[in-house]
């Protein structure tokens, strides 16, 4: 489906907004946005009959299944890009509008493409497009492995502990601020440092 | 007939190799116990076999000091027989293992072991099945009840004379093309598919013995399969063994479904709580500590009253020199023994649960502020036990730098011997909170000395990655060896010296020299620590052991009611000199093992200096504020 740009750049607000878990009100979209209240419900409307969004009246816009989904990558295009242009000496107060309009104009190829020219070990989420760091897992969560960053020590030991490339791990348990994390991998349970927990990188499974 | 036994750590290794031969090598349920290989012989129906225990390992890389003895061990001292312990509930992880060991192409062994916890679980392990799958005989065993040990020495001393072989692992096709060119390359003592592989890998050990033109081969090798493949050489191998040992694990193992979740996954719920795990910690330590000393004090009383009323007895029967030997046994008795028993028990108790590992676990975030991780916490409280196997332990952690800090660290907190000294004079004397007070002040100079020693040697620690040992219920049987051992420890070496240090400080005593020898150094004693004289001499004996401080004393005294000889406030300068002032010999032998002359000469003098300020200080602190 061809998007307008103003449609993805609503899809893309609204998927910060359920990043963070919230509604949005038609009144801070219209802030964030720059626009009039009248529009945003106006949009509102458009998005909900596309099945983009649903939209009750006081309650606020949340984004649909399909909506999200779009969301997101408008979003990941526009993260991409701002990496690209701090990499390319562009003004830090000029990156994020720059992206902005830069992002509705990235192929799907061409993010590819962006994203592997990109990739080295000192930003390592860029390369797997929806790989999270085993430390921001919650309690209970599994996700299969996709790759461990940091030096060879560190990961030929894990890989050694049995966590290779699409091995399938639990979190058992996690704290948010401190003190190690405990998976389950291969029928054992290891304690895994904070330090280690952010080097290896999974794709949540459900 | 040589026997290794080698397998992952914390599988039983070291179970089998004390109900092989009889000997007393530690258990305990922390993964890393066995630090050196122990040796041992056993007489089989006639033939003599050796028994060599391995320490405990994931892999057979060069990346840990154990992982390297084992490999080297296995390779060029070619055991006629490798026995691998395998943890029949973890099979998959341990057949990572076992494949790496049929590698190295010796005669093999399977012992699978804790059949009856992985039950428990609702594992069972087709024994059967898996030996055809690996090409090697599996024996059942269940290693600390002694049942399967018979067997698998009858299948080890069988297979050393049939040699057989396991079947090895196949690669994905480009590795095994690179290893197919690679084959002819020969490396001493190294099987030649191995010396492949490990070059493909690039195993820097086996790289350095290598010529230039194969490295040079190998290494485009390993660039293209990394090429191919997305990731490192390595990762390649690693991935492609687990998945044999995957499929094997899978094919061998019924799994029956279990309903309720498990008694261990509660308990660490609420133990390894981020809010009640630490209180529940602390209110384990509290209690060790309360028990240790109620205990300690009440049977150190009746035991000093009971042995002193049999004084007139023989003291008319006995010579000078002979009674004051008779005191310093009574005083190694009542002072020592009462402190050291209860708490040997708990330490136990600690490490066979598996609490020790939890401790870890919730310490790792304080052990980064020095820079180590969670895993040093194991060697620390070992270390209040005695010092030397705590600095022992030290190697489980996984750089020189982290071993270092660690060591350090370690001969710092209260050994066992300290403990007598802390909970015997300020304890018994004084009373027990200002005991307990000196273990919260020493804990604090631990810390920040250990932040200093992190900043002076900085680095980032590797992090912790530790296996979670399952929660056992200690038995009777392993908490009273474990006990006796160390006291054991205590007693053959400590009451020689005891006895000798008493005849010599006697004799010291009979000569006139005491007060020369006292006189050296009253500057540092008297003159800065306000301490009496008579404390010279007996701390020179403490640097032998050092509880010998007090015996001494009270071998001096010729009594332990050391209130006749001391203010509270110079009973607290001393356990305060005697907590730092300098690792006993026992342990500076083994500093000067572990990290070199230097190191130890270096720490040895920095604890005599720091012990002598920081006494003198307290001193000045309590006098100033007149707290007694």
């Amino acid at each position: 489906m061809k998007l307008s740009k103003e449609i993805e750049e609503y899809l893309e607000i609204l998927y910060r907004f359920k990043e963070k878990g919230k509604i949005a009100q038609t009144k801070e979209l219209a802030k964030e946005l720059k626009v009039s209240n009248a529009s945003v419900s106006e949009m509102l409307r458009k998005l909900s009959e596309k099945g983009l969004v649903k939209h009750e009246r006081y309650k606020g816009a949340e984004l649909t299944k399909k909506g999200e989904e779009l969301g997101k990558k408008v979003l990941r295009k526009h993260r991409l890009i701002e990496k690209f242009l701090t990499l390319l000496g562009v003004k830090k107060s000029r990156i994020h509008d720059e992206a902005c309009v830069l992002e509705h104009a990235v192929s799907d190829d061409v993010e590819k493409a962006l994203r592997n020219a990109l990739w080295s070990s000192k930003n390592p989420e860029i390369k797997a497009e929806n790989a999270k760091r085993a430390i921001d897992l919650k309690g209970g969560e599994k996700g299969k492995i996709v790759f461990i960053v940091g030096g060879t020590g560190v990961r030929r030991r894990l890989e050694d502990m049995g966590l290779t490339p699409g091995t399938m791990i639990t979190i058992r348990r996690s704290s948010r601020f401190v003190g190690p994390i405990e998976i389950c991998v291969r029928s054992s349970c290891l304690a895994i440092g904070r330090g280690i927990a952010e080097k290896v990188f999974v794709e949540v499974v459900k | 007939m040589r026997i290794a036994l080698a397998g992952n750590a914390n599988v039983g290794k070291s179970a089998l190799f004390n109900q092989l031969t009889g000997l007393h090598q530690h258990m305990g349920n922390w993964p890393g116990k066995t630090i050196a290989k122990a040796e041992g012989k056993l007489n089989y129906k006639g033939t003599e076999i050796e028994v060599i225990d391995l320490p405990g390992i994931y892999s057979l890389t060069t990346f840990s000091m154990e992982e390297l003895i084992s490999r080297e061990y296995i390779a060029k001292e070619k055991p006629d027989v490798v026995v691998n312990v395998v943890d029949a509930s973890v099979l998959e992880r341990n057949l990572f293992f076992t494949l790496q060991l049929i590698e190295l192409e010796r005669p093999m062994v399977i012992a699978l072991n804790m059949i009856d916890i992985a039950e428990k679980k609702g594992i069972k392990v087709n024994a059967k099945k898996l030996s055809k799958e690996l090409g090697v005989p599996v024996v059942p065993m269940i290693a600390i009840r002694g049942i399967g040990v018979k067997e698998v020495v009858e299948e080890a001393i069988k297979t050393s004379d049939k040699k057989t072989k396991g079947k090895k692992p196949k690669y994905r096709k480009n590795i095994e093309k690179a290893i197919g060119e690679l084959s002819g390359i020969k490396i001493k003592h190294y099987p030649a598919r191995w010396t492949a592989l490990k070059l493909i890998e690039g195993d820097q050990k086996i790289t350095k013995l290598a010529d230039k033109k194969t490295v040079e081969i190998a290494r485009k090798k390993s660039k293209g399969i990394k090429k191919k493949c997305g990731v490192d050489s390595s990762t390649a191998v690693t991935s492609d063994k687990y998945a044999v040992a995957e499929k094997i694990a899978r094919e061998c193992t019924a799994i029956s479904k279990k309903e309720r979740v498990p008694l261990g996954e509660k308990l660490d719920g609420i133990l390894l709580h981020r809010i009640f795990g630490y209180f529940i910690m602390g209110l384990i330590a509290l209690g060790v500590f309360y028990f240790i000393f109620s205990f300690g004090d009440f049977t150190s009383g009746h035991l000093d009253e009971f042995l002193y009323s049999l004084m007139p007895e023989y003291k008319g029967l006995l010579g000078v020199v002979a009674s004051s030997v008779f005191e310093g046994i009574i005083a190694g008795l009542t002072v020592a023994l009462p402190y050291l028993i209860p708490f040997f028990i708990l330490l136990a108790v600690l490490e066979d649960s598996g609490y020790l590992a939890r401790m870890a676990f919730l310490m790792d975030g304080v052990m980064h502020k020095i820079g180590l991780h969670g895993k040093a916490f194991i060697p620390l409280m070992l270390g209040y036990g005695c010092s030397v196997p705590g600095c022992l332990a030290c190697r489980i952690m996984e750089t020189d730098r982290e071993r270092l800090i660690a060591g350090f660290v370690v001969t710092l907190v209260p050994c066992a011997a300290r403990t007598v000294v802390i909970l015997g004079l300020v304890g018994a004397f004084i009373g027990v909170e200002w005991a307990f007070l000196i273990y919260v002040f020493n804990l604090i100079v631990v810390f920040i000395l250990g932040r200093i020693a992190f900043k002076a040697l900085p680095g980032e620690p590797m992090g912790l990655i530790m296996e979670m040992p399952s929660y056992k219920m200690p038995t009777i049987k392993n908490v009273a060896k474990e006990t006796w051992i160390r006291l054991q420890d205590f007693i053959v070496v400590a009451f020689p010296i005891i006895i000798v240090s008493t005849v010599l400080i006697k004799g010291i005593e009979i000569a006139g020299w005491m007060e020369q020898i006292s006189g050296l150094l009253s500057p540092i004693t008297v003159g800065w620590l306000g301490l009496p004289a008579i404390i010279g001499i007996t701390l020179i004996f403490g640097i032998l052991r050092k509880e010998l401080t007090l015996i001494m004393l009270a071998a001096l005294l010729g009594t332990s009611n050391f209130a006749e000889a001391m203010t509270p406030v110079q009973m607290i300068t001393f356990t305060i000199l005697v907590l730092f002032y300098i690792p006993c010999a026992a342990t500076i032998a083994t500093l000067y093992k572990e990290y070199g002359l230097k190191k130890a000469v270096g720490m040895t003098v920095f604890e005599i200096v720091f012990a002598v300020v920081l006494a003198g200080l307290v001193f000045r602190g309590l006098e100033y504020f007149g707290i007694f």
